[in-house]
């Protein structure tokens, strides 16, 4: 192909077109609004900001507008999480809005168990008579909700109230309880509130950061950026059985079993311990429980650590004396630890860690939870699921007094319990106890852990209500009434960020047809049910802040001090607490930098306990463990927004398929993409074979946003946050026929 | 059960209109009217139009050069590997700032695997177009719609100049210039050239949340002398056919066994199926034209000129077909006519200039066959001589448009044998096709003596260039047993494995056409003490043309189809 003579040729003018209406479509023009060269017919007539609606790490976007239409998104450049970036998801967030599968009107299951277009008025109705009617004949056990991190805090409040109070629902939970539980129930046992201390600048100013069970080069990829500008440079160390992105980039990389990570973090106390290498003024000033823990340690010499996670004992130590050297030592974690049979133990393990370590609540420090969705962390305070509204106890009186009093309300009507998890519902349906269920921006269908079972149960309902913005969820499929909602961008309230960022979103896309905002189908419900009286002050999402803000106030999470939306706008999102601009000055603010923690006597606890075996491991009929887990940082979940977009389409593998090592695929004659069957006691799925020697052998990884990987996986949980253990259990493996 | 407000409304259509009485209260119509409007967003303060100067300009700085490039300089992405984490941002805001249609993407990102179980290495790579010293589809387009910039050294695409042939799509080693067919064109990266113009970064150095990729100024000599040295990207197609100015920076040492995720995986080209109709055809014709000219050695008396007439229509008739064919794959057809504008450097252009000539001439010939007196002068023996030459040369420029391009399943050895025997097989065939059409249309003594004589001639010929053609087509498969993944053994198990249908069927009706029923046809001649059945051998002579049509159709789509394309590293798939 080589001309080596001329070859930086001009050709000549003659019958050289160099411009036209094919070259005019992608000439790039001078941008205002300090956004650089773009084509002229993407030129906004302004911008406004608004956070993300994914993850959790909170990205601004820069919306373009025309005419107070999207015709356009780029990252903010001045905000403080995501100085100017996004990954792929958020760059493409608003093409799936126009997917040709979105929920437009109403639909209805006729007698043919065909769905039907119906209006609005009809759909109103229709809930009220069949939930009313199930509620009737069988009580008001008889109903639940499950709600989402995926909602504006406003949304989620509104439907928390509405079902609980209004209602009369006595259970809801959210699909929260599949991410973020364990976390919750680790930070409330050891610090007195759910409370992640840090704030991204963190990621910068370590010298030492440990990673366990967390991808966050896939899974945050922002998040990631934070570190990648970490100027120290620090020492990364990830703790996961695969050789993730993370774990590339890290300086040491632990590939322990999967799940013997608390049988880790627990050795590394112990060395630390044994070593003096902890900071007993800290402890004693600060901290309860440390003796008993000292003791609790002596179960867990070298040697066994060794043993149960297949790491080297010099690996170990040297984790130890990283952890020791490091002067800004911070640890963060995801879902390898939540989704866990034994994860809260195991958060706690690490919080632990940092406490005895004194690395919390000085910059570049922390235990940090790392949230998953973009509002698990408003779900976590306000969405009256487990927690009564501000993250309050259902079971406290006083808790019940102060909601009644704010909201105005009769005591009577609040819940003296929180009602059943996530896992309890779906029992109560198997049960038949439950019979009407509404399901509200989530795809337990597809989501929830051992598939064939969770839709056996789905099918046994009397009356299954879907409100979403895709018609074709796997749920929505199933459903007997789909309400139709206006997604992320068609509207507008708060999400509260993994660093307790309150950032604001806001509506810039029309809904198509005739979809609502979950918040005004959650108005529209209300008056329908009857309770309309009830949520007179509701009106709008920005009414609805300000009652959350009165609900916040003398909480740890008070941000009374943000006196409305705009000024969340013009601030950059706003942490909290924000109690008002003297006491809580800065954009970047940690928690615990006093020492004072949220329980009574101010002190932060030690909790610790035995560890427990997989309970599924690998047997001779099933020799495989199986891993979950987030495949690209373009599919997100169940991929009912993600596959929408064509671009992001060819970012991420169209087949489900698995991660096998190439000790495995040679004994088992695998060959690369071949088609091949991976069953357990549950199911099977077919996926193409990846072989990859970043799995260990006998260990496979299938990302969870295939709608089939749930089919394998088993209903086990945390005895405390009981979250889903998704990320291990036995399969076997051969090649499909 | 409590009563709406809102009972007894008709439903709402989409724009929230209510179909019936508007008057009533609703507040399902209030709810809807809230949703449509979108005005609450005015309530927020708007970033001023005045800040010209872009926002992330404090970020992207230093990733910009200081410079513009000097003599013997040029720009260059630089992409520092240990930062590329595969997130794919690059290729989502490359979509979204260019203004790119559905589904268009500019960039790619890629896997590399190796390493061993206790030190496995994964890595990302983003690539786009490399803006090579010596640009493989600039030189490839025959119409001139690539420009390299003098100073900048940018490759840049003019889209209203390009007519759709995508010969630049299988010319560029990196897969980079991509068709789009709803515009007829391709379109690629140009660096973002009017933003670099204005030191502004292109949109995937803005975007890449790792500063990974980079502008650079780069030394033209410097690239050739390490293209040298081919230590581009393990895997990568060999940098020497183009030097790319893409440079990939890592502190870390590959393991020797990196590969891209995607190695062993084979897949089938795009067919292009109007090229495929348009070589296989254009070779019968020059064949069919060189085997007419042998031919009328063997045949004389009177059935010559009618014989000749016959067979030059035939064969011009199958060139203009294919020619027509051939413009079946333009995305812009209407411009056509730009294609020798390349002459000077693109084979393309050369091929469609030879093959133009070879039409006219074929033209002045099949109509002095028909219009001059039979005997009236020895023209149209020159002048066949003359289209033959042309059409060889034309079939010359189709192997050079293919051989050109570095894939060794389209080696100029391998691409001549296959195309010169489509033309011997194809013209052979028509010959006889002709031969036989002439004996059906004038059945007389004189014709049958033809057809004995050039069945004895055409039959053998025919077996022997269809058995030659399909053992030298089917040793290639002798690579399924190389060790080594060439590039002949991907084609090898396309062919076996995906392609494996179109294969069988190349061959049977190879055997069938060239081979068996020649033999029955040659048993028929050489047996025969009287007149010839003619029309069994009507009827064996449509099957034979039909079959060797078929069977070099579905060869040359093997040919598109089965060829190993290099790439650079791809993703799991």
């Amino acid at each position: 192909m080589r001309e080596p003579d001329n070859i930086t040729r001009v050709p000549s003018a003659f019958g050289v077109a160099r411009s036209g209406p094919l070259t005019r479509e992608l000439r790039l023009m001078p941008g205002a609004f300090g956004l650089g060269r773009l084509p002229e017919k993407a030129q906004p007539d302004a911008t406004t900001r608004t956070v993300c609606g994914y993850c959790s790490t909170g990205c601004s976007l820069d919306v373009h507008l025309k005419g107070n239409a999207a015709i356009g998104l780029s990252p903010t450049v001045d905000y403080p999480v995501n100085l100017g970036m996004a990954c792929p998801k958020g760059w493409e967030a608003l093409s799936v809005l126009t997917a040709p599968d979105r929920a437009t009107t109403p639909l209805l299951r006729a007698e043919s168990g065909r769905m039907a277009p119906i209006g609005w008025e009809q759909a109103a109705e229709t809930f009220a008579a069949r939930m009313k009617g199930i509620q009737r004949e069988h009580g008001a056990e008889a109903l639940a909700f499950l709600s989402t991190g995926q909602m504006a805090t406003e949304e989620m409040a509104l439907l928390g109230a509405l079902a609980k109070f209004g209602m009369g629902m006595r259970h809801g939970d959210g699909n929260t309880r599949q991410c973020m539980a364990t976390a919750v129930v680790a930070y409330q046992e050891a610090f007195g509130f759910d409370a992640p201390p840090y704030t991204y600048e963190d990621f910068e100013l370590s010298d030492v950061l440990v990673f366990v069970g967390s991808n966050v080069c896939i899974a945050h990829p922002i998040m990631w950026e934070r570190v990648m500008r970490n100027p120290h440079p620090p020492q990364i160390v990830v703790v996961d059985p695969r050789a993730t992105e993370t774990a590339m980039a890290a300086t040491q990389h632990l590939s322990v079993r999967p799940k013997s990570d608390l049988s880790l973090l627990y050795g590394v106390a112990r060395l630390l311990l044994d070593r003096g290498w902890i900071r007993p003024e800290y402890i004693a000033e600060y901290t309860s429980g440390f003796d008993a823990f000292r003791e609790f340690l002596n179960a867990f010499p070298l040697e066994r650590v060794e043993a149960e996670t297949g790491i080297a004992a010099a690996e170990i130590e040297r984790l130890a004396r990283t952890i020791y050297r490091g002067r800004r030592v911070s640890f963060w974690w995801t879902m390898g630890v939540n989704q866990s049979h034994q994860g809260v133990r195991t958060a706690q393990a690490i919080i632990n860690l940092a406490l005895m370590t004194g690395n919390i609540g000085r910059p570049g420090t922390g235990a940090n939870s790392i949230t998953g969705q973009c509002n698990a962390m408003g779900s976590r305070l306000f969405s009256n699921t487990t927690n009564l509204l501000g993250g309050r106890a259902f079971e406290n009186e006083a808790h019940r007094r102060e909601v009644a009093d704010i909201l105005d309300i009769d005591e009577g009507r609040i819940p003296r319990d929180k009602g059943w998890s996530y896992d309890r519902i779906m029992e109560g349906i198997l049960a038949g106890k439950i019979r009407g269920l509404w399901v509200i921006c989530t795809n337990p269908a597809h989501s929830w852990i051992n598939q064939s079972q969770a839709r056996d149960i789905l099918e046994r309902l009397e009356f299954l209500v879907v409100q979403d913005m895709y018609a074709t969820t796997e749920t929505a499929q199933m459903a007997d009434l789909v309400l139709p909602a206006a997604g992320w961008g068609e509207k507008e309230g708060t999400f509260i960020n993994s660093e307790r960022r309150i950032g604001l979103h806001k509506k810039v896309a029309p809904a198509p047809g005739v979809a609502l905002s979950d918040f005004a189908i959650f108005r529209l419900l209300a008056e329908s049910w009857g309770c309309g009286e009830m949520f007179r002050k509701w009106q709008s999402p920005e009414a609805v802040f300000q009652l959350l803000s009165r609900l916040s106030a003398g909480r740890p999470c008070d941000f009374g001090g943000i006196e409305d939306y705009q000024m969340l706008d013009r601030s950059g999102g706003i942490q909290w607490p924000y109690r008002d601009a003297t006491r809580d000055a800065g954009s970047q603010r940690r928690l615990f930098g006093d020492g004072r923690y949220y329980h009574a006597d101010g002190k932060a606890r030690f909790v610790f306990e035995e560890t427990r075996a997989i309970p599924e491991s690998p047997n001779t009929r099933y020799p495989f463990l199986l891993l979950t887990g987030r495949g690209s940082a373009s599919q997100w979940h169940t991929q009912t927004r993600t596959a929408k977009s064509a671009v992001l389409q060819k970012l991420y593998p169209r087949d489900p398929y698995v991660e096998i090592s190439p000790v495995d695929a040679a004994e088992l004659g695998i060959e690369r993409g071949q088609w091949v069957r991976v069953s357990s006691q549950r199911g099977s799925m077919q996926a193409k074979a990846v072989v990859l020697p970043t799995v260990q052998p006998k260990q496979v990884f299938v990302p969870m946003h295939y709608a089939p990987t749930n089919l394998l996986t088993d209903a086990v949980f945390d005895p405390y946050s009981r979250q889903p253990a998704y990320k291990a259990c036995a399969v076997n493996l051969e090649v499909a026929d | 059960m409590s009563s709406l407000p809102i009972v007894n409304i008709a439903p709402i259509s989409a724009s929230g209109e209510a179909a019936g009485s508007a008057e009533e209260f609703s507040l399902v119509q209030m709810l809807l009217r809230e949703q449509q409007d979108l005005s609450a967003v005015e309530r927020f303060a708007r970033e001023g139009a005045t800040s010209a100067a872009p926002a992330a300009e404090k970020y992207y700085r230093a990733l910009m050069p200081a410079a513009a490039p000097g003599p013997g300089q040029q720009y260059g992405f630089e992409v520092d590997l240990d930062r590329c984490s595969g997130c794919k941002a690059c290729v989502t805001a490359c979509h979204g700032l260019n203004g790119l249609d559905e589904g268009e993407t500019w960039r790619d990102v890629g896997l590399l695997v190796g390493g061993t179980r206790s030190a496995p290495v994964m890595q990302h790579v983003t690539t786009a177009c490399h803006h090579c010293v010596s640009p493989a589809c600039m030189i490839a387009c025959p119409v001139n719609a690539y420009e390299k910039d003098p100073q900048t050294g940018i490759v840049k695409h003019l889209d209203d100049q390009c007519f759709g042939c995508q010969y630049c799509t299988m010319a560029c080693p990196y897969d980079v210039p991509k068709y789009h067919a709803g515009k007829g064109i391709v379109r690629k990266c140009d660096m973002c050239s009017t933003r670099l113009a204005a030191d502004e970064a292109p949109a995937c150095v803005q975007a890449c949340p790792h500063q990974a990729i980079s502008i650079q100024l780069v030394d033209v000599q410097q690239t050739v002398e390490d293209a040298e040295a081919t230590n581009f990207l393990p895997a990568a197609p060999d940098p020497q056919i183009t030097y790319p100015t893409t440079t990939y920076r890592t502190r870390r040492v590959f393991p020797r066994n990196m590969l891209p995720v995607d190695y062993f995986q084979v897949g089938p080209q795009h067919p292009h199926w109007p090229l495929v109709v348009m070589l296989v055809l254009t070779q019968l014709s020059v064949g069919a034209f060189a085997v007419g000219l042998v031919l009328e050695g063997a045949v004389t008396g009177s059935p010559a000129a009618p014989m000749r007439q016959l067979h030059g229509l035939t064969a011009l008739v199958f060139g203009l077909v294919a020619l027509a064919a051939s413009t079946f794959h333009l995305g812009r057809p209407q411009y056509a006519y730009r294609a020798i504008l390349g002459l000077r450097h693109s084979w393309m252009s050369r091929e469609i200039l030879a093959f133009g000539v070879f039409a006219g001439l074929a033209c002045v010939y099949a109509a002095a066959l028909v219009l001059l007196p039979p005997g009236a002068s020895p023209m149209p023996t020159w002048l066949g001589g003359a289209v033959v030459a042309v059409g060889a040369v034309g079939v010359f420029g189709s192997v050079m448009i293919y051989a050109t391009l570095g894939r060794e399943f389209w080696s100029f050895p391998r691409t001549t044998l296959r195309f010169l025997l489509t033309a011997g097989l194809l013209g052979t065939a028509t010959a006889w096709l002709s031969v036989v059409l002439f004996a059906l249309a004038e059945p007389d003594p004189d014709a049958e003596q033809v057809l004995a004589s050039a069945g004895r001639l055409l039959c053998p010929a025919l077996i022997l260039l269809a058995s030659a053609k399909l053992l030298w087509e089917a040793s290639l498969l002798r690579h399924l047993l190389s060790r080594s993944m060439t590039q002949l053994k991907r084609s090898a198990m396309l062919m076996t494995g995906e392609l494996s249908n179109y294969t069988l069927a190349r061959f049977a009706t190879g055997l069938a056409g060239g081979v068996f029923v020649p033999a029955i046809l040659l048993a028929k001649v050489q047996s025969a003490e009287g007149p010839l059945d003619s029309f069994g051998v009507a009827v064996l002579t449509a099957v034979l043309f039909a079959a060797c049509l078929a069977g070099e159709i579905l060869e040359r789509y093997l040919f598109f189809a089965a060829v190993a394309a290099p790439r650079m590293p791809g993703g799991i798939r």
